[in-house]
């Protein structure tokens, strides 16, 4: 690993230029503190430090409830994935076939789903769809549509993932006498696995994310939950706060985990 | 085919203007939301550890929140903290965040790919580092970002549904639709419309995207 650009950029300072990059870290600290306590100032002239707002953290019927609201997300979001990685497989095989009549179609399903906001699938699924007699359940109102905007984003990636694959991988096992079906499954699609593993973890985050909207159709996620524990305290800003932290960890964890498996494969 | 033509003719202007809307609000997020990302990404260069502490945590925050929860704080919690910046400079302000907490992240990938042989030449020529960052490593820098930055755009493009969650005055493509589909039954027909409108402005971006890549695009 060579050394990061910056390093080399300020690698060998003179001591002049140590002294001044000293003093000015020493500001630049000073700056930033200052802007620390200048939040903090206004959460305490706003109030919002009482004791009030902020008490029922400590009871563990909060956090009991914060984290239903969490398995919620995570059920929505495991489904989703589940669905997304298995469809986006078969819309992926259909935008890669030698039929026409099958490549379009599947082509024009990923541009479609991949073009359109999951928040307007949302809405469909929520005001549309009941009107022409099919009624979801509020998770799936919530799942159904991340699944598919899922997908479609996955089917590309599985492409990406395909398309690196090197071609005398497919000659290689036709050769030997594979099926089609067998050189995809056995010997291409495996591959193409290890080259996509950290993108498709990646996507996951925006999965999670997604699973926010779930307030929308009132399923009972971390967003929602929020909402209900604001209702009952009238403490926006602590709830927003800690809510949003959590939605920033689980993310932060799982965008880790992607630049981990992104590491060397041989 | 029948209920397009017929919603066209109810509510041909709003989708023009819901359109319009929409494009309005990627622009105004994403100009400054760049400018922000570049100028996070040039002072993560400098020799400050505090300062790069706080705005790798700033781009950490900005790039794992969900929009909606931003939005949704900004709208509703902030003026309990005396803080009120009204609907619309809400949703530009939160996709604005997001969108230069991503270019950021992606503009230092694209620094890591310029050699560094290119700073010890430029160093060894008795250039400052100021003058390095400007024009042999930002140069470099965004040519190779050309793609993320397309995709990043596309994405802000659809992002801009969620100004449908705050009350807005005007309505963007999602408002609308969802306007349409609680007014009457013609949801499925609006929805169609919209999202026509999406993948199209889409597949623009995705176009220009693409032209600029073979202009910018330097080969190694």
């Amino acid at each position: 690993m060579s050394r990061p650009l910056q390093d080399i950029l300020f690698g060998a300072p003179s001591p002049r230029a140590r002294t001044v990059t000293r003093g000015v870290s020493a500001i630049a600290a000073a700056v930033l503190l200052l802007l620390a306590a200048g939040v903090a100032l206004r959460f305490q002239s706003a109030g919002q430090l009482d004791a009030r707002f902020w008490a029922f953290f400590a009871w563990p019927t909060t956090w009991t409830f914060l984290a239903q609201g969490l398995l919620g997300t995570v059920a929505s979001a495991a489904m989703a994935a589940a669905i997304a990685l298995t469809l986006g497989l078969v819309l992926v095989l259909g935008r890669l076939a030698r039929l026409r009549l099958v490549r379009w179609p599947s082509s024009a399903a990923i541009e479609f789903l991949r073009g359109t906001p999951t928040l307007l699938l949302i809405y469909v699924c929520f005001l549309v769809l009941p009107s022409v007699g099919i009624k979801l359940s509020t998770y799936w109102m919530l799942t159904l549509p991340i699944s598919l905007s899922t997908a479609a984003v996955v089917a590309e990636v599985y492409r990406a993932g395909v398309l690196a694959v090197p071609r005398g991988q497919t000659d290689a096992a036709r050769s030997l006498g594979l099926t089609e079906a067998q050189v995809f499954f056995l010997v291409v699609f495996p591959q193409a696995l290890r080259y996509i593993v950290p993108a498709l973890v990646a996507q996951l985050v925006i999965v999670v994310k997604d699973t926010t909207f779930g307030y929308v159709v009132t399923y009972g996620e971390l967003m929602q939950n929020a909402k209900v524990l604001i209702a009952n305290y009238h403490a926006l800003v602590p709830v927003y706060l800690v809510v949003a932290l959590l939605y920033c960890l689980v993310n932060y964890a799982i965008s880790r985990a992607s630049q981990r498996l992104g590491g060397p494969m041989h | 085919m029948g209920d397009i033509a017929r919603l066209l003719a109810d509510y041909g202007p709003a989708f023009g203007q819901a359109l319009l809307l929409t494009w309005k609000l990627t622009v105004l997020s994403f100009v400054p939301g760049f400018l922000l990302g570049v100028v996070v990404t040039v002072l993560r260069l400098l020799p400050l550890p505090p300062l790069r502490l706080a705005l790798t945590a700033y781009v950490e925050i900005f790039r794992n929140i969900p929009s909606v929860a931003l939005l949704i704080f900004i709208v509703f919690a902030l003026p309990d903290l005396d803080v009120v910046i009204d609907y619309e400079p809400s949703v530009i302000l939160t996709l604005a965040l997001v969108c230069s907490a991503f270019t950021a992240d992606y503009l230092r990938s694209g620094i890591n790919t310029i050699p560094g042989g290119h700073i010890e030449a430029a160093l060894s020529l008795g250039m400052r580092p100021r003058h390095i960052i400007s024009t042999v490593i930002l140069p470099q820098a965004l040519r190779a970002v050309v793609q993320p930055m397309t995709s990043l755009l596309i994405a802000l493009m659809l992002s801009t549904s969620l100004a449908s969650q705050v009350p807005f005055p005007g309505r963007e493509l999602t408002a609308l639709v969802s306007k349409i589909a609680t007014d009457s039954a013609a949801g499925m027909a609006a929805f169609a419309v919209a999202a026509a409108m999406y993948v199209a402005t889409g597949l623009l971006i995705a176009w220009a995207g693409s032209a600029l890549e073979k202009k910018a695009r330097i080969l190694r």
